[in-house]
């Protein structure tokens, strides 16, 4: 039984003045497991907040359904019901905006707790121990938010959303605004906490080298859609849409020999989700294009198990591919060019293990 | 200016120093002694985290350092012209003709009140003499290069009308007007999704080698400036600790601070532990010392570099760092 399980899940916006709606999602489905990451990925615009928002009950569906441990969301039952408090927690993107500017820090960490009726000792307790997990001293937690960098800012707001030891954390965009060094420290602090508690992460991200880190299992949003979806591996090695492809080429690796080398660019913008494209929503931007793609949405196909996607062509798309995961290969790069001016016993330490995160596939 | 030779840099700093006074004690340098030739028709990246000096580069050579800060030693020479010697208006001439500065949040930059074709217009009408039908012949042509689709449209635009990465072309456009011979780009495309991205940086591309107009890259991105850039240079805290040409530089970085930012992208995690250092919240922070002010953070600091405080040095040909004990490949 999967943790959280959405189906078919649509959410229109009315358009004020006008009989129109913005179709922000459309019919989206996918579970998440305990202890796993699912990274929804795609531009801005493609509806990864507005599931994210849904998934904690904070908007109600237009239609579909969400269920968090088989009892459907929404209506009454929010992330603010008591029942469910502290269990599904949120992470922003805009570390400063998410914090209170006249509360100290040891406050903000401890507000959940207050808010679930917890005694002064465990609070006190709980909060030391949320901070020493994100690496916070104690004494900056007698701090304001404005005192801190970015960086320990976003470690503030994690630590606010672990500290009720949620099951799910839906992480809206949470390195986009943070320094590249502050952004590993971050990927590395979720990384870690999810080893340790098993918390399941919603990861809502555009950072695809971050994505490509943190997630066992990517779902790529193109207006709303789900266009590809599958393991973290095999869908950045083997992209089976055009989209997937064209994002995964736009990303610039800091290393100026590996590159995706691609035939699918992607022209133009994102349409509006006010005036819907017929079929394919990819048509207009497509290089692959053909009559059916505009005269019928294609149905959703199983590549293999736990990797599907919707497009007539898709087979095309990964034959005419080179079928290298860039990211690994930068990775294998980085390690040899890093490696070099490291003391040997640093440089020859223990493997990695996790072997199950997409990321150590080299193949 | 007839003994200019064609490969002469169009811009040249020279010790470029920015100081902010503090009550009571030595002022603060944000820029220290920055040495940057850009020849006609290059590309030279600017990486660092924020606090390093990006932006207060990019606003010292536009002579647009905010009081009370001043720049207080160096030279700024344009086309072999001292910009210090040039008053206000002569400056203003050249801005936004000359030299043209695109920045993050291009929202911000347009004025929400008029369109696209009046915003095009004025810079054109303020430097150029144009009669109205060959600005807006000119604005369009503007649009059109910049790749915005359906211009004649587009023109009578107001800026909460188009997206972002619409919006971003529109102050290229702006930026491009009157063919400048020097672009400074802050944080331009920072706030684009990557394909829109992929699509600006081509345009960028495509003008600097039609034109040869010679361009700063600014950017917290340094997977960027590996495919962007002809030259990589790194800020830390207001000093260039290294700077070399694109492929040497990601091959074989020198500064421990270089090898950081790139260690930042590491999934290995003892390498990226290793370089990254004790990454405990607050461990780096302290008084200034005399020596390298990276030293604290660096995990190959030793002694002297406590106490003497590094030259820029030639590592490799055009490849230079700034440190005691660069790393060897």
């Amino acid at each position: 039984m999967a943790l959280l399980t959405v189906q078919g899940l649509v959410q229109h916006f009315p358009v004020a003045g006008s009989r129109k709606v913005v179709a922000a999602v459309n019919s989206v489905s996918f579970d998440l497991e305990p202890g796993e990451t699912l990274a929804l990925v795609g531009e801005s615009g493609s509806g990864k907040t507005t599931i994210g928002r849904c998934v904690l009950g904070l908007i109600r569906p237009t239609g579909g359904l969400i269920r968090y441990r088989d009892v459907e969301m929404g209506g009454r039952r929010t992330v603010r019901s008591p029942e469910l408090r502290g269990k599904l927690q949120l992470v922003f993107q805009e570390p400063a905006e998410s914090l209170d500017p006249r509360q100290r820090l040891y406050e903000q960490i401890d507000e959940p707790l207050r808010a679930l009726g917890v005694n002064r000792a465990d609070r006190e307790k709980r909060v030391r121990a949320a901070a020493a997990r994100v690496g916070l001293r104690e004494a900056m937690l007698g701090l304001y938010p404005a005192e801190i960098s970015m960086g320990l800012q976003q470690r503030v707001g994690i630590a606010r959303a672990m500290i009720s030891e949620p099951e799910i954390v839906v992480l809206d965009e949470p390195t986009s605004a943070l320094d590249p060094t502050a952004r590993a420290e971050i990927i590395d602090l979720l990384i870690r906490i999810q080893r340790d508690l098993g918390t399941a992460y919603l990861f809502i991200s555009h950072d695809l080298s971050a994505v490509r880190q943190i997630s066992h299992r990517v779902a790529v949003l193109y207006l709303g859609m789900i266009v590809e979806q599958g393991p973290a591996a095999k869908l950045f090695a083997r992209p089976s849409h055009p989209y997937s492809v064209g994002l995964l080429s736009a990303v610039l690796l800091p290393n100026p020999t590996i590159r995706r080398e691609s035939r699918i660019s992607l022209a133009g913008e994102i349409p509006s989700p006010i005036d819907l494209p017929k079929a394919c929503y990819l048509a207009s931007r497509c290089p692959m294009v053909e009559e059916r793609c505009r005269t019928r949405m294609p149905e959703v196909e199983t590549v293999e198990p736990g990797h599907l996607v919707r497009c007539y062509r898709h087979e095309e798309v990964v034959r005419d591919g080179d079928a290298v995961d860039y990211f690994a290969r930068f990775q294998a790069e980085a390690e040899r060019i890093l490696g070099a001016g490291m003391p040997p016993q640093v440089s020859t330490g223990q493997p990695m293990n996790e072997s199950e995160r997409g990321n150590v596939d080299h193949g | 200016m007839s003994d200019r030779q064609p490969q002469d840099p169009v811009i040249a700093l020279e010790g470029l120093t920015v100081a902010f006074p503090r009550y009571g004690g030595e002022p603060v340098r944000v820029l220290k002694g920055i040495d940057l030739a850009l020849a006609p028709g290059e590309v030279v990246g600017v990486v660092g985290e924020s606090g390093s000096g990006k932006t207060m580069l990019a606003r010292a050579i536009m002579r647009l350092v905010p009081r009370p800060g001043r720049i207080e030693a160096g030279r700024i020479s344009f086309d072999g012209r001292d910009m210090g010697q040039l008053d206000g208006e002569a400056l203003r001439r050249l801005r936004g003709r000359d030299i043209a500065m695109i920045i993050a949040n291009p929202r911000s930059e347009l004025d929400p009140l008029e369109t696209v074709g009046q915003q095009i217009g004025n810079v054109l009408r303020h430097h150029l003499t144009l009669d109205k039908p060959a600005i807006r012949a000119r604005s369009l042509e503007l649009l059109r290069q910049v790749s915005i689709p359906d211009p004649e449209r587009r023109i009578n635009a107001y800026p909460h009308e188009l997206s972002g990465g619409m919006a971003q072309r529109v102050v290229m456009a702006i930026a491009l007007a009157c063919q400048p011979r020097f672009i400074i780009s802050d944080d331009a495309t920072s706030g684009l999704d990557v394909t829109v991205q992929a699509q600006v940086l081509e345009l960028m591309r495509k003008l600097v080698v039609e034109r040869g107009t010679s361009l700063l890259f600014i950017t917290r991105d340094i997977g960027i400036t590996a495919h962007f850039c002809d030259r990589v240079a790194v800020l830390f805290a207001g000093e260039i600790v290294e700077i070399g040409p694109r492929h040497a530089f990601f091959a074989d970085p020198k500064h421990p601070y270089a090898i950081l930012l790139l260690a930042a992208y590491a999934q290995n995690e003892r390498l990226r532990r290793y370089w990254l250092g004790d990454t405990t919240a607050g461990a780096a922070e302290g008084p200034a010392t005399t020596g390298c002010p990276f030293a604290r953070r660096c995990v190959r600091a030793q002694d002297r570099c406590r106490t003497e405080h590094p030259r820029l040095e030639e590592m490799a040909p055009g490849h230079f760092a700034r440190c005691h004990f660069p790393v060897e490949r």
